[in-house]
């Protein structure tokens, strides 16, 4: 599905939150939002989930409007940072839970369940009680649950935010590896530039409300638009990927890496200098 | 113990603590006792007393056995019948459900909306708390008198409702502010109409604190007398209506005949409650809100 923002505008209690915010995301892209906190990030899936509705603009999927549209028909899943799994129902009945809105019988309801789980390892759990799953493994089921559902948008809100660093990794795979699976156009919202740069087919930048810059994810990093970006990127991070014909590749990141010699190499970033490629060897 | 502690622990030392440890339970255990005894040995009392004739100080048991109280009971003579149970058990339920509608609603507009006059508003709602229950009993009377609500068994359920709800309220809102929107608001990104959002989610996540609230109104206007009697007129007559001259005339037999009718209802219905609880599955859960 192609997801378009027309020029949306959001005052709440006399603050400016979102300032003819635009943008557009292709069919079977996987986009992020990059920014501080209280950069209108969330807000914007907001808007798009049709939780809250904009003061003007609008919201387009496949090119139709869909502002009228209440978010249960609205059809885009979200996963939160706070997870909000259903702790009156096993892992099953959550993951079942928007297929029995949709009035599926109970067949379709069990195979996809089990089809689910099983894209997110987590195959036998099905009975246990969220209260009995780790961390990762309810943030697993909590995606399971917007996979089922067959979005035609999937939006992710800081869904890694909660977990350690090993596991946040392991989600990233996951995630990235889904979205392919289920070519889904997916929008995540993020503060954390690595998981930005290696993810995402396109990288939005906001600030105060505002899309700064709209680009590749080399885009953002090896030309920034403004200082605001600049700073986005300015701080330590190496990023493990591979050198092959002169070009460095992580994930979706591919940035160009003249007279490396092919094979593993690092992407390194240190404050106030630009970006670098150092081989591994 | 873990085996690092227990090295480093001398073996006397480790004596004394288990003792300590087991007059630490001990204490507990008398409490608890004492705790039981308060409750239970009325009760006993009460049930002991239904199948007496009498029981004169200082016997320790009663001397003369009868079933003259049960007999009463089953005869359903004096309005004492199956129909005024049903009536009073009637009452009861309609003023718990209103009630607890009522409370769960105000609580989610004061827990989860920031709006003009929200403090007012829950002031006004736990204002019965403040006023003694005989004072609002014969303001109430008057105003129902002059709408016509006086002497009829809704009056008598809106008077219960009234003195009820501070108490739903104050179990309705901590549960409500726990609960939050944040479910709601997956289920409907996930395809949960408004309906469907309120009968999967909302009940469900309120539960506990729907059948606590559910269970004190019940009780609320189930033992309710003076309220009752003013409101009703004489004509809605509820249990604790025939009941209680009994007790102030000095029928022991009967009036504890009756009390143990009472408290088999009372359970019943806790009972019903508590299976309802079960049916949604939650109970089992120990945290709801982890």
């Amino acid at each position: 599905m192609q997801l378009t923002l027309e020029h949306i505008d959001l005052t709440l209690k006399g603050k400016k939150i979102l300032d003819d915010v635009g943008f557009e995301v292709a069919d079977g892209q996987f986009v992020s939002i990059l920014g501080e906190s209280g950069a209108g990030k969330s807000t914007t899936l907001k808007i798009i989930a049709g939780i809250l509705p904009q003061d003007s603009g609008r919201v387009l999927f496949d090119g139709v409007c869909v502002d009228d549209i209440p978010t249960h028909k609205r059809n885009t899943a979200t996963v939160f940072q706070d997870i909000r799994l259903f702790l009156h129902m096993d892992v099953q009945q959550n993951i079942a839970f928007p297929l029995k809105m949709r009035k599926a019988s109970r067949a379709e309801r069990t195979e996809t369940t089990d089809r689910m789980l099983d894209a997110v390892q987590l195959k036998g759990m099905g009975n246990r009680r969220p209260s009995e799953l780790s961390g990762g493994q309810q943030q697993r089921v909590a995606l399971a649950r917007a996979l089922a559902a067959h979005p035609r948008a999937l939006l992710l809100d800081e869904p890694f935010s909660g977990l350690d660093e090993q596991l946040r990794a392991e989600m990233r795979q996951l995630v990235s590896q889904l979205h392919q699976e289920f070519s889904m156009t997916s929008l995540m919202v993020t503060h954390d530039p690595d998981e930005a740069l290696v993810m995402s087919d396109r990288i939005i930048h906001m600030n105060d409300g505002c899309v700064i810059q709209h680009g590749t994810p080399a885009e953002l990093l090896l030309h920034p638009a403004s200082p605001l970006v600049r700073a986005a990127f300015n701080d330590s991070s190496s990023i493990e990927g591979t050198v092959a014909q002169g070009q460095f590749t992580s994930g979706k990141l591919t940035v160009p890496a003249p007279e490396i010699p092919d094979g593993s190499a690092v992407l390194v970033r240190v404050p106030d200098r630009e970006p670098f490629v150092h081989p591994l060897s | 113990m873990s085996s690092s502690l227990s090295q480093n622990t001398s073996r006397p030392e480790l004596l004394a603590r288990k003792r300590r440890l087991r007059r630490r339970q001990a204490f507990t255990r008398t409490l608890i006792g004492i705790e039981l005894a308060l409750v239970l040995v009325p009760l006993g009392i009460i049930v002991l007393w239904a199948l007496t004739n009498a029981w004169p100080w200082p016997n320790l048991l009663p001397q003369d056995l009868s079933l003259r109280g049960v007999e009463q009971v089953f005869s359903g003579r004096q309005n004492m019948g199956a129909s005024m149970l049903l009536l009073s058990i009637g009452i009861a339920l309609a003023c718990a459900v209103i009630t607890t509608a009522v409370a769960a609603l105000a609580c989610r507009a004061l827990c989860l909306y920031r709006w003009h006059g929200r403090n007012a508003f829950q002031f006004a709602a736990l204002l019965p708390f403040i006023i003694p229950s005989t004072v609002f009993a014969m303001g109430v009377q008057v105003v129902f008198l002059q709408v016509g609500l006086a002497r009829t068994v809704p009056g008598v359920i809106l008077a219960h409702c009234i003195v009820a709800l501070p108490y739903a309220m104050i179990i309705m809102t901590d549960i409500t502010s726990a609960a939050g929107t944040q479910r709601e608001e997956a289920a409907k990104t996930l395809g949960a109409g408004p309906l469907q959002m309120i009968w999967h989610i909302t009940i469900p996540q309120l539960l506990p604190g729907i059948i606590s609230s559910l269970s004190m109104c019940y009780i609320m206007s189930f033992s309710q007398y003076f309220l009752t009697l003013l409101v009703g007129g004489g004509k809605v007559q509820t249990f604790v209506l025939v009941l209680f001259p009994y007790l102030s005339g000095g029928d022991r037999t009967i009036a504890c005949a009756y009390s143990t009718v009472f408290l088999l209802i009372t359970f019943a219905v806790f009972f019903i409650f508590e299976l309802l609880l079960r049916r949604f599955g939650v109970r089992e859960e120990e945290s709801l809100y982890g």
